[in-house]
């Protein structure tokens, strides 16, 4: 017996890697094309006509793609620029910041793979990064014309990088970057080094601002809620691994064009989300942002050291009419506290157990311990502490954390009560 | 008056015992060294002589000065004997020549790799040198795993994760497989059947990584006591290997005794429970304080056994000096029963064969086994945990009623005359190489005329490329698929889901008790059917064949159920083919179909039929090889129909309990079953193969040593104290028609005289 026809007669024990059902039908109806290395030139000639223009590398061709979108009005430049001005002049660290980057040399920077899984077997066919020029948007596009061809597709990508070049990505840092690294080590005999870009994940951004009011933070999902960037019949990047497998049998670039215009779209979509972003930081709008997209901010530039700018964002936020008025405050109060403004900061706690009374316990015990420790008050501390632990026993059901508040609590009240004798 | 009492008084009075059926006194041997080499670097003898070591023992010198001269070795030792220096010394040697180069440990077990990460460790403090070694599993934090990748000297880690987790991802593992100079495979003897076969082919994805990057690891294995260790370490790895067997560590006194309980049902030839005779001998010993370790196998015996030894000796010991082991405690609580082992304070542990393994406990006295354990290798693995280099100790090995166990029992000589066990593998199942080949494509694509460590692999990536796994361009196959292989392939379970067992009896705490084929569970877990589960009956409330689930609730009736499988087997190709005395044995592809048909209520003393009922399951289909043993027919001419049924049950029985000592494997990896007439031959015949699809090289094996199988078996039923067959035997109790066992007999015995009928 074959080899081929006892693999054929035990297919019910081999196990099936097909993941996409309904498109595996679709694709057995087709009959199967056979590949000959001489068709290169012939595909080549289809790819041309979709805009991609071939460079062979050795034996090994790879395709690249330049687009170049004029600025629609002055406004879009404008925004742009006035962003990349305000990093420029602020004064603290900050993950965002592009400080002492050229503008030109940000690349926003996306890639689209055969499989979504991070290991060897996993290719990328398609790198694409947009950047800012003087009179518009540049989209450059690679494309990896057949698995053989790696080594053309990396070497062309790397030639038009520059050592300077700094990248922002959506989720970069965890996927894209250790994807091309590992793509790298296949060829790197082969092609110059991989430089040690700096590089801005905008996913961190979005997750630490939108995590708690959007239903995920996918990059299709912050455009639509964020940037009001609405695509019409776009192809979801899901579909790009079995696209890329249907364009290798058919040799025909079209399977493609779907993906490669969703590619496209990311790019630019990251400079947007990069202005969108900056602009919550730094208060650049017409229409109000949400207060919690200023406690988050709030909360994100007092971590990296500028208080005074979280000051503003938390004051900001406390004057919204809305459900985490509370937390603002409490927010707020810690920031003054921390900052030596004992009165604001007690002022601002005050706030907070008024707007919602036991939801901010925690509340209850900063203005306890200023009492106690600042006004020397222990009638009112005590006061304060019996609140936060009433506030503590009303509870449902405590939770590790709150059951070690309790106790600490107790203990609070405890020894102010010895001191009032 | 009770005075203390040594181990050298028990012994006498254990030797007076009637149920001893078997008294084996091993001699105490000295050791036997030699000076360290002259090529080792002088840190490493610093490092030895700071831990009072002196010399070395021969097979730790001659493992040294084989993988020096670049040799891949497999060295054969006992328990308690030095091992981890075979491989430890010759590896930091190449570390403290060459401070870039890096070794590969992969332990069965992630228990053993931290082991061995601790042992690693004290050795490398003691070398004062700058030498890195880290475990790599599921439970190493990501922050970690990037310094393990980049800087670890040493990597220790498990097949799985090799598999599943370095393999796929090498371009992050650069500075290891450029380096790669030694792989260490422990306790090869594990790597057997479909596990085995699985792991081979790792390693030559492993070996293909290595040469892309340029690095040809030497292989170091170590294996106990098995008839093939040579064999089975060149399958595994695909290479020479040098077998290194001159143990020199010294040995005490052992004496390893066999304890069959008595027979208490003449009938049906039923023994006294092995498990309150291994309470009784165990307790006899601790009450005495002297250390002893119970092996038993299943981890629900482990608990009862030890409840019964606390209450046994609650006198004379505190409760915690008892102690319980197996897997399912966390790593914590494991490392403080080995610890308590070590210093003393733990008098007795009960253990599955978790402890079997290289895991430190230092030496105890006595050994007891609740049965045998399975194979000699795992016997010997266990009896080698009794026995410190000078002192006397005894092992005690308690008979079970079942067949393997009085097999075992009528021929110790099995055990002290060389083992006979051999370790198969078949890494070219053609399953197993598809799975792996697919894993290898995942990971550097193939090239035209390129091969998989020596197998010819086009017409297989050819079918890949059919199926749209591979991409077939300029005379490479690339992957293009999103799956990630890996993940869909374990390599520790067949390839068919098992269906798992869930109590629902406690409505608020439904609990998985236990795993099952899915060929056996048409029978034994269909809707309806009485399923015992470690003595307590169940019954099937729901099967769920497609998510392959099956609810039971615990129940007491008093019947049990039996089902008829309706089994049909094709052979579809003849390979090998000899004549057996009047019989026939063939070898070759077989299809076995099977399908569940009706269930019968049966009442538990009298055997009554007292109901009956349908089973609705699909066709099960199974395509592996097997062997099929074909009797001369005028040998049954005077039977009717059921009777030769009856005799071929027989035959199976026996060869299949024979075949699976031989050929070291479960009696659920090796199938048997009577045909009254093949469909290919027209002949009684029964038939053996490979319970997995595609086969494992078990019937292979058996086909290669039928002679001997066959002749044991006969051995064995004249051996059977019983009359006309028992359970232990040839499976049926109180004979039909005439005597059964006798008949059995002869067949069998046909087969190996030839009469001239044939």
């Amino acid at each position: 017996m074959s080899i081929k026809s006892k693999l054929q007669r035990m297919k019910t024990h081999l196990k099936a890697e097909d993941t996409h059902d309904g498109l595996v039908e679709k694709l057995e109806d087709s009959p199967p094309v056979l590949v000959f290395a001489d068709s290169d030139r012939e595909l080549a000639e289809k790819w041309k006509k979709h805009g991609f223009d071939p460079f062979s590398f050795g034996d090994q061709i790879s395709y690249r793609k330049r687009s170049f979108y004029p600025w629609k009005n002055s406004a879009e430049k404008r925004d742009i620029e006035t962003t990349y001005k305000l990093w420029d002049e602020y004064s603290h660290e900050h993950p965002l910041s592009c400080k002492d980057v050229p503008l030109h040399r940000m690349l926003f920077f996306d890639t689209e793979t055969t499989g979504l899984s991070t290991g060897a077997g996993n290719t990328i066919f398609l790198i694409g990064y947009a950047r800012v020029l003087k009179e518009g948007i540049e989209v450059i596009q690679h494309l990896l014309g057949d698995p053989s061809s790696e080594g053309a597709f990396l070497y062309g990508f790397l030639q038009d990088f520059h050592e300077e070049d700094y990248l922002v990505s959506y989720n970069g840092k965890a996927f894209d970057w250790p994807q091309v690294r590992s793509r790298h080590t296949f060829v790197r005999d082969q092609v110059p080094r991989l430089p040690a870009f700096g590089h801005i994940d905008l996913l961190h951004a979005a997750r630490r601002l939108w995590k708690h009011e959007l239903p995920s933070c996918r990059l299709s999902i912050v455009e639509k809620e964020k940037l009001g960037i609405f695509r019409s019949n776009d192809t979801p990047g899901s579909m790009a691994p079995i696209l890329y497998y249907e364009y290798l049998q058919e040799e025909d670039p079209e399977h493609l064009l779907g993906i490669i215009e969703h590619n496209n779209q990311d790019v630019r979509s990251l400079i947007s989300l990069f202005v969108a972003i900056s602009n919550r930081i730094f208060f650049q709008s017409q229409s109000p942002f949400s207060q919690m997209e200023h406690i988050q901010i709030g909360n994100w530039l007092e971590q990296t050291g500028n208080l005074e700018g979280a000051k503003g964002h938390y004051i900001t936020a406390s004057n919204y009419d809305d459900k985490d008025s509370g937390d603002a405050f409490y927010r707020l109060g810690l920031l003054l506290k921390k900052m030596g403004d004992v009165a604001d900061a007690k002022k601002s706690f005050t706030k907070c157990v008024q707007i919602s009374p036991f939801c901010h316990i925690d509340a209850y015990i900063e203005l306890a311990k200023l009492a106690e420790h600042q006004e020397k008050d222990y009638l009112l501390a005590h006061a304060y502490a019996r609140k936060a632990k009433q506030g503590l026993k009303g509870s449902q059901r405590l939770t590790k954390k709150q059951t070690d508040l309790l106790s600490a609590v107790k203990k609070r009240v405890e020894r102010l009560e010895k001191k009032l004798g | 008056m009770f005075g203390k009492r040594s181990l050298n008084d028990l012994i006498d009075d254990l030797k007076k015992d009637e149920h001893i059926a078997h008294w084996h006194e091993m001699k105490e041997e000295p050791a036997s060294t030699v000076p360290f080499p002259k090529s080792m670097d002088d840190r490493i003898i610093d490092a030895l002589r700071k831990r009072g070591i002196e010399a070395l023992y021969t097979h730790q010198g001659s493992s040294f000065q084989a993988v020096m001269d670049r040799k891949n070795i497999v060295a054969v030792t006992p328990t308690a004997s030095g091992k981890t220096l075979c491989y430890n010394l010759p590896v930091v040697q190449r570390i403290l020549t060459k401070p870039e180069s890096r070794a590969l440990y992969l332990f069965p077990t992630k228990a053993l790799a931290q082991d061995q990460k601790t042992d690693m460790n004290t050795f490398i403090d003691q070398l004062d040198v700058n030498i890195n070694s880290y475990t790599y599993d599921g439970d190493t934090p990501a922050n970690i795993r990037q310094i393990v990748r980049k800087a670890g000297h040493i990597v220790i880690t498990n097949p799985d994760m090799l598999h599943s987790a370095i393999l796929p991802h090498h371009p992050k593992w650069i500075s290891l497989f450029e380096n790669l100079e030694t792989v260490v495979i422990d306790e090869l003897h594990t790597y057997r059947g479909v596990f085995g076969s699985h792991v081979a082919n790792v390693i030559r994805r492993l070996k293909r990584i290595c040469r892309y990057y340029g690095s040809e690891p030497t292989f170091i294995c170590t294996s106990a006591t098995i008839a093939n260790p040579k064999e089975l370490s060149s399958e595994l790895i695909g290479e020479k290997v040098e077998l290194i067997d001159n143990n020199g560590a010294p040995k005490g006194k052992k004496h390893f005794v066999m304890y069959n309980p008595p027979v208490v049902n003449k009938q049906l030839n039923i023994r006294k429970k092995a498990m309150s005779v291994v309470n009784d001998i165990a307790a006899t010993f601790l009450k005495e304080r002297i250390q002893t370790i119970v092996f038993s196998r299943s981890r629900v015996s482990v608990e009862i056994i030890l409840s019964h030894l606390q209450e046994l000796v609650k006198n004379e010991l505190q409760r915690k000096s008892i102690r319980g082991y197996r897997g399912g405690y966390l790593p914590k609580q494991r490392r403080e029963i080995e610890q308590s082992l070590r210093n003393g304070e733990t008098i007795g542990v009960v253990s599955t064969n978790a402890l079997e393994l290289g895991v430190d406990i230092g030496q105890l006295q006595v050994c007891v086994m609740n049965g045998y354990p399975g194979s000699v290798a795992s016997s010997w693995q266990q009896a080698g945990r009794a026995g410190r280099r000078k002192d006397e100790s005894v092992v005690i090995m308690v008979a079970n009623s079942s067949p393997i166990d009085q097999y075992i029992f009528q021929h110790p000589e099995f055990f002290f005359e060389g083992s006979p066990e051999t370790a198969r593998i078949n890494k070219d199942n053609l399953i197993i190489l598809v799975d792996h080949l697919k894993c290898a494509a995942y990971e550097l694509p193939f090239e035209k005329g390129s091969t998989f460590d020596g197998v010819e692999v086009e017409e297989i990536l050819e079918y890949l490329t059919e199926e749209r796994v591979l991409h077939h361009q300029r005379n490479k196959w690339f992957w293009m698929n999103d799956a990630f292989p890996a993940h869909n392939i374990s390599l520790r379970s067949a390839a068919q889901e098992n269906v798992v067992i869930i109590d629902q009896t406690k409505v608020e705490k439904h609990r998985v008790i236990g795993e099952m084929d899915t060929f056996s569970a048409m029978t034994l877990l269909h809707d309806e059917a009485i399923y015992l589960h470690e003595g307590t009956q169940y019954q099937v409330e729901y099967l769920d064949w497609d998510e392959k689930k099956a609810f039971v609730r615990e129940v007491d009736v008093e019947y049990y159920t039996d089902a008829n499988l309706a089994v049909q087997l094709k052979v579809l190709d003849v390979d090998m083919e000899k004549q057996l005395g009047n019989g026939t044995l063939e070898y070759g592809d077989m299809m076995v179909t099977a399908m569940a048909t009706i269930f019968k209520k049966i009442k538990l003393e009298s055997f009554e039929n007292i109901g009956s009922g349908p089973i609705h399951l699909p066709e099960q289909e199974l395509h592996t090889n097997g062997v099929s043993l074909s009797f001369h027919p005028e040998q049954m001419e005077r039977f009717d129909k059921k009777v030769v049924e009856q005799l071929l049950l027989g035959v199976a029985h026996v060869v299949q309990h024979v075949a699976c000592v031989r050929v070291m494997c479960d009696k659920n990896d090796l199938h048997a079953v009577p045909e009254v007439k093949a469909i290919h031959s027209e002949k009684p015949t029964v038939y053996l193969y490979d319970r997995y699809p595609g086969g494992i090289g078990l019937s292979e094996s058996v086909y290669k040593q039928m002679e001997n199988i066959l002749q044991e078996a006969k051995n064995y039923i004249e051996g059977c104290p019983c009359e006309e067959g028992c359970p232990s035997c040839i499976g049926i109790a109180g004979a039909t028609e005439g005597n059964m066992k006798t008949t059995v007999k002869q067949l069998i015995n046909s087969c190996l005289t030839n009469t001239g009928r044939g």
